[in-house]
């Protein structure tokens, strides 16, 4: 187990690399100038120059990374250029916020579409079955944004049933009064598509051969498909749960922009439209790290669940 | 429980392709979905030649006209200043320009002024500035569909590319492009897209170059899959034992086989594409501001519902709801003719 | 009497074309009994409907089969009876074993968890209890370890432990009757002795009944008490096993006895089904024997301490060696077919894959007309590729499924510049068909169009376009049935005769072994135990592992003086 926990933590080191100097090339060679966009539009040329020299644009690209990789490496992620604000401050006072609308999205996805799922897989072919793949195939075709405007609309502008916009500092708040709204329109959309996905789940392993013996053995259907094809299916279910997880930290930034909750997701919408440059960054770095955790812890975890799994 | 041999003779020879042609004629729902997708692929060329919608960034509408359906809207009396009637007060006495009068009155007259009637309704409604949201749908739909669909190309072009040198050589090569996998894969969807858009810009090549550069890496695993699975496989063992060059065992012998999984992949992206354009263009990080797409009118539409004006939003919705969906069931409906086995029991 | 199954009728429903339901029709009628503590084998090649009769008296059947006819058990037809009553039956009075242990078994609970499960549904046993009468059945069914067994995962134990385990379950309540579908067919054939040893001895022990389903009579004659033979979903003969093997009435029968390469005798060549069946029409000839190779002939491939070695990775970053192929020398003389002969994992099919450089060497030399294969460029090899030709294993995966046959065929002569057109190519494709048995017209189908024996010879006909002298026979009749087995043999003996090609036979079956082959090379592990002619071989076998080889082979019904 320690040797592979060492391996997999030495096979991160190249892909972080990457990153990073993904990052770093596509915003020196495709992004504008940083120190006109800094210097505003009023800048003269001295201004500009002075602020160059400041960033240390003046010198060669090598040293350049040089100075991008330790500040990294000290956890220094700069300051937004917009706000001077400290970036992982930046990241402390959102991720919160995005987490408490997340989590509980991912939850709920999951908990709901494996038993709609596990039924309309037991009744393939019915009508039942048709219908619902049909619903789920027009429902998707629609914009989430059509969801959160008309949603917004709906329930929170004509009939009231929830705040249309808002966020307060208390955790319980929160989840009581601003999270609902963000978190069903969510539902909707998501809950189509996982079903769907859910259900090509458990029809793979109904076709299974141990399916059959396990029916040969006496056991009623219903301890068939509970006991047997559930925890089957369950290796590809938190298989897609576990591929899922990196995506709860940059949160919907659609969600967090139409109902102004202060998340990472709608900090980095406004580091984009204001070509804040450290913002985008740092994210994106910081991300690439946490994704990469995760899909270690994951994996590791994934022996519990999967007992053919060989950790080599 | 083998379903008996048909007779090698009676049935006419035919390939996967025929094959499943037949059965996808069999498949009624995906028929009509396939003439409904023809159907507006046409449009989008006519549009694109200049043919439909040409116009559709001239205010013909008054305002916010409503869809003919509903009829015009009541004129409201607020706030309108009365334009008094009868010929204007002759000032030539006290107004010092006087004498100019008559050469601005020639010059006045070589002058046309078109005095355009604004619609009082459209088809579909106009919008804020009175463009025709039906002539705006038209437009948009061929926008957004053209960059879902040259987004998925360039996506498929470069995951099969990749995924298939990494499937089939393996060593070295398999390992870089793992690696570049990796990175493109550690850094969440959204960000890579938002993070491209911050240094590129705007623009419908923009956004084509943006997705197709982000969104290649789920089909390079699959036809990575693909690749080491068929690389074993006989058939290719036998090519190399007759003497087939290694792009002929890539190109002829294997990827053929692979190419129905990549059709379905590619349908998929399309789908998902055309969606990520319309929350691209909604952001303002998507087409360019003289263009019109689903997500730009869905953008208006925000603001315009609180009014009680609907239309616009509709009009969006409804375009991409049909399109979209038509071209969800018609991929299911492809890949149930390309893969028999698939489909559900009758 | 047990069992009475009369006039079994068995469809699958295919789908509609045209709104009318397409039905397959599987079993056509078949009626059968099955007393107390008897063993009956149903035997037939693939298609013959044998599982699907056998499946469909527990209603094992997919949800698009249709039954009607009569299963009586104990006088209560099955029928017509109630999902919840037949599921009191199925485990606890009628059990099955199937073919394939490894996916048989659910893969994510241990080997205890699923043994107890028929304990406690049908016996009403406590956990605990279950789990030693569990340890106990594991113990019956000669399984090493058994309490560490338990706790294992069936990843973890080998094909002939998966299948005692799922014998132990089947076991578990003391069932009446045993279904037996292909329980042995696929594990290495001294495996497979273990396993039939095994359920013969438990039957007796238990007076239990075994329905046993098999496509080999070798197997079937040793084990059964009544035979039934079948085809296309009819029953063609049933019997005592004496009266089927020694005076079979059914020339389908007969033919199937007939055409099984058998370790006596030396055939010329092997009877085929159809040839068969028509020729009893006729007077029957004396069989031919097959004519003595001339053994001075030259040698025309030389192999000398072949070595393969693959890399896998282990611990931190280090590798360890798996010696696939350890030092393996023959001569090959022109005309000639040496058989190699040995179990899974033996190595046998790298070091043929390796004599065509589909794998690199690790070690060794290979003497081709005075060259070394394994040192040539790569333009050499080229013009190499042409004398030496392969033919795998798989009918359904060696060829390419979006080629048409003629594109097939034309390919290798297109690289290699044979022939001066493309006109003339399509004609010598169209002459090597015919060559081979099959009509002209193949030249524009695609390979789903033809059976298994009709690819391999398909395939076959692909490594003859570039005029060979050698031919690497991968296991290449092992994935088809005994008859076409037949044909397809009986096709490269012509060949062999005709064009004066040399084979190299791969295959684990020492019968078809000793029908075609003149020399004989057995291995294990990688390594050669031993090399000699077929009749030394076959006669005084000096290794104690070819002994142990012959030994498991099914011999089939021996009559007892």
């Amino acid at each position: 187990m320690a040797a592979y926990l060492i391996r997999r933590l030495w096979q991160m080191v190249p892909t972080l690399l990457g990153v990073v100097l993904l990052v770093f090339f596509l915003f020196k060679y495709f992004g504008g100038d940083p120190a006109e966009i800094l210097g505003g539009l009023n800048a003269t040329p001295e201004q500009i120059a002075a602020i160059r020299q400041q960033l240390g644009l003046d010198q060669s690209v090598w040293v350049q990374l040089g100075i991008y990789f330790k500040g990294i490496l000290a956890f220094d992620w700069g300051k937004s250029w917009a706000t001077n604000e400290a970036v992982s401050s930046l990241f402390a006072t959102r991720l919160p916020a995005t987490l408490t609308v997340m989590l509980p999205i991912l939850i709920l996805d999951a908990l709901l579409a494996l038993p709609i799922a596990m039924w309309v897989a037991y009744r393939r072919g019915s009508l039942t079955d048709r219908l619902i793949m049909v619903i789920s195939t027009v429902a998707l075709s629609i914009s989430f944004l059509v969801y959160i405007i008309v949603g917004q609309y709906l329930f929170g502008f004509q009939l009231g049933w929830f705040p249309v916009q808002g966020w307060s500092d208390s955790v319980w708040t929160n989840l009581a009064t601003y999270v609902p709204l963000p978190v069903l329109l969510a539902l909707m959309v998501g809950l189509a598509p996982q079903t769907r996905l859910y259900r090509s789940f458990f029809l793979d392993e109904m076709g299974q051969d141990y399916v059959r013996t396990a029916r040969a053995k006496g056991l009623t259907e219903n301890t068939v498909m509970f006991k047997h094809v559930l925890r089957n299916a369950m290796i590809p279910i938190l298989t897609n749960i576990g591929l899922a997880l990196p995506g709860v930290f940059v949160g919907s930034f659609l969600i967090e922009v139409f109902f102004s909750i202060p998340g990472l997701g709608r900090e980095v919408l406004l580091a984009v439209n204001r070509s804040d440059y450290p913002v985008i960054q740092a994210v994106t770095v910081y991300l690439a790290v946490i994704t990469m955790v995760i899909n270690l812890t994951v994996d590791v975890l994934f022996k519990l669940v999967d007992p053919r799994v060989v950790l080599k | 429980m083998n379903a008996p041999l048909a007779g090698a003779g009676a049935e006419r020879s035919e390939g996967v392709w025929h094959a499943a042609w037949r059965r996808f004629k069999s498949d009624r729902v995906g028929l009509v979905c396939a003439v409904i997708v023809i159907a507006f692929l046409l449009l989008i060329v006519v549009a694109a030649l200049g043919g439909v919608a040409k116009d559709w960034q001239r205010e013909v509408g008054v305002a916010n006209a409503p869809p003919t359906f509903l009829g015009p809207r009541p004129a409201e009396a607020i706030g309108v200043i009365e334009v008094p009637k009868g010929p204007n007060v002759d000032l030539s006495a006290v107004d010092p320009l006087a004498p100019r009068y008559k050469e601005w009155e020639e010059r006045a007259a070589k002058f046309k002024t078109a005095e355009t009637v604004k619609a009082e309704t459209l088809p579909m409604g106009a919008d804020r500035l009175g463009r025709d949201v039906l002539a705006k749908a038209v437009k948009g739909t061929q926008i957004s569909v053209f960059v879902g669909v040259m987004a998925a190309i360039v996506a498929t072009a470069i995951g099969t590319l990749l995924g298939a040198f990494a499937g089939f050589f393996g060593g070295k090569v398999g390992d870089f492009l793992e690696w570049l996998y990796n990175v493109f894969e550690a850094i969440p969807g959204i960000l890579l897209i938002f993070a491209f858009a911050a240094v590129l810009g705007r623009g419908i090549g923009t956004v084509v170059l943006i997705l197709g550069l982000t969104g290649w890496t789920g089909l390079y695993r699959q036809v990575r899959a693909e690749f080491i699975k068929h690389r074993n496989r006989e058939y290719v063992r036998a090519a190399e034992a007759i003497g087939a060059s290694v792009w002929s065992r890539i190109f002829s012998h294997i990827l053929p086989n692979v190419s129905h999984v990549v059709l379905v992949r590619m349908s998929l992206l399309v789908v998902g594409f055309i969606k990520a354009e319309v929350i691209l263009s909604y952001l303002g990080l998507g087409v360019g501001i003289d263009d019109v797409s689903w997500g730009t009118m869905l953008a208006e539409a925000q603001s315009e519902l609180i009014l009680g004006h609907w239309w616009q939003l509709a009009a969006a919705t409804a375009f991409m709801a049909v399109f979209v969906t038509a071209f969800s069931l018609m991929a299911d409906a492809l890949r149930d003719a390309l893969d028999p086995k698939l489909r559900g029991l009758e | 009497m047990l069992l009475r199954i009369q006039d079994l009728h068995v469809a699958f429903r295919m789908g509609k074309v045209g709104g009318v339901v397409q039905r397959a029709e599987a079993v056509k009628g078949v009626s059968f009994d099955i007393a107390e503590n008897r063993t009956v084998a149903l035997v037939g090649e693939s298609g013959s409907g044998k599982s699907v009769t056998a499946m469909s008296i527990l209603n094992l059947l997919p949800d698009n089969a249709e039954r009607s006819g009569k299963i009586l058990w104990l006088g209560r037809d099955l029928l017509h009876t109630p999902m919840s009553e037949l599921q009191k039956l199925r485990g606890r009075e009628i059990a099955c074993v199937f073919q394939d242990p490894m996916t048989s078994l659910n893969p994510v609970f241990t080997v205890g968890d699923q043994l107890i499960e028929p304990l406690v549904k049908h016996m009403g046993l406590a956990k605990k209890a279950a789990l030693e009468r569990a340890e106990a059945l594991l113990v019956e069914v000669g399984m090493p370890e058994p309490k560490r067994r338990l706790a294992a995962y069936p990843h973890e134990l080998s094909g002939g432990q998966q299948q005692r385990v799922m014998i132990a379950m089947a076991l578990a309540c003391e069932p009446k009757l045993l279904i037996a579908d292909e329980p042995t067919t696929a594990l290495d054939v001294t495996i497979q002795r273990q396993i039939l040893e095994l359920i013969a001895a438990l039957q007796r022990k238990h007076r239990m009944s075994v329905l046993f389903i098999s496509h080999d009579l070798g197997v079937v004659g040793e084990i059964a008490d009544e035979v039934l033979v079948m085809r296309h979903g009819v029953i063609r003969e049933q019997g005592p096993v004496a009266q089927i093997f020694t005076a079979p009435k059914d020339p389908y029968t007969q033919a199937l006895l007939a055409c099984r390469p058998s370790l006596e005798g030396n055939p010329a060549r092997l009877m085929v089904i159809d040839d068969h069946i028509a020729q009893q029409a006729t007077a029957p000839r004396a069989v031919a024997q097959a004519v003595a190779k001339d053994p001075s002939a030259p040698v025309v491939l030389e192999v000398r301490s072949l070595a393969k070695s693959f890399w896998l990775k282990q611990g931190l970053f280090g590798k360890r060696e798996f010696k696939a192929v350890q030092g393996v020398d023959f001569k090959l003389r022109r005309g000639h077919t040496l058989g190699v002969v040995g179990e899974s994992g033996s190595g046998k099919t790298t070091m043929g894959l390796t004599l065509l450089r589909l794998h690199e060497p690790t070690h060794g030399e290979v003497i081709f007309d005075g060259q070394d294969l394994l040192r040539l460029s790569a333009s050499e090899r080229q013009v190499m590729r042409r004398r030496i030709q392969i033919v795998f294993q798989n009918p359904y995966a060696s060829l390419n499924p979006r080629f048409t046959i003629g594109q097939t065929l034309v390919e290798p002569m297109a690289i290699h510049q044979i022939g001066a057109s493309t006109t003339e190519r399509e004609q010598r494709a169209r002459a090597l068909l015919e060559r081979v048995g099959l009509d002209g017209s193949a030249f524009g189908k695609y390979p789903h169009e033809f059976s298994g024996g009709q690819r391999q010879r398909i395939a076959i006909a692909r490594a003859l376009t570039l005029s060979p002298e050698v031919l690497v026979l991968d296991e290449a009749v092992s994935a088809l049935d005994v008859s076409v087995q037949a044909q397809v043999l009986n096709l490269l003996r012509d060949l062999q005769d005709e064009l004066g090609l040399s084979y190299v036979f791969i295959s684990h079956d020492l019968a078809v072994v000793r029908f075609i082959s003149d020399e004989v090379l057995v291995m294990k592990d990688g390594i050669v135990v031993e090399q000699a002619s077929t009749e030394q071989i076959l006669a005084a076998p000096r290794e104690e592992y070819t002994q142990r080889l012959l030994a498991a082979i099914p011999r089939g019904y021996v009559s007892t003086p």
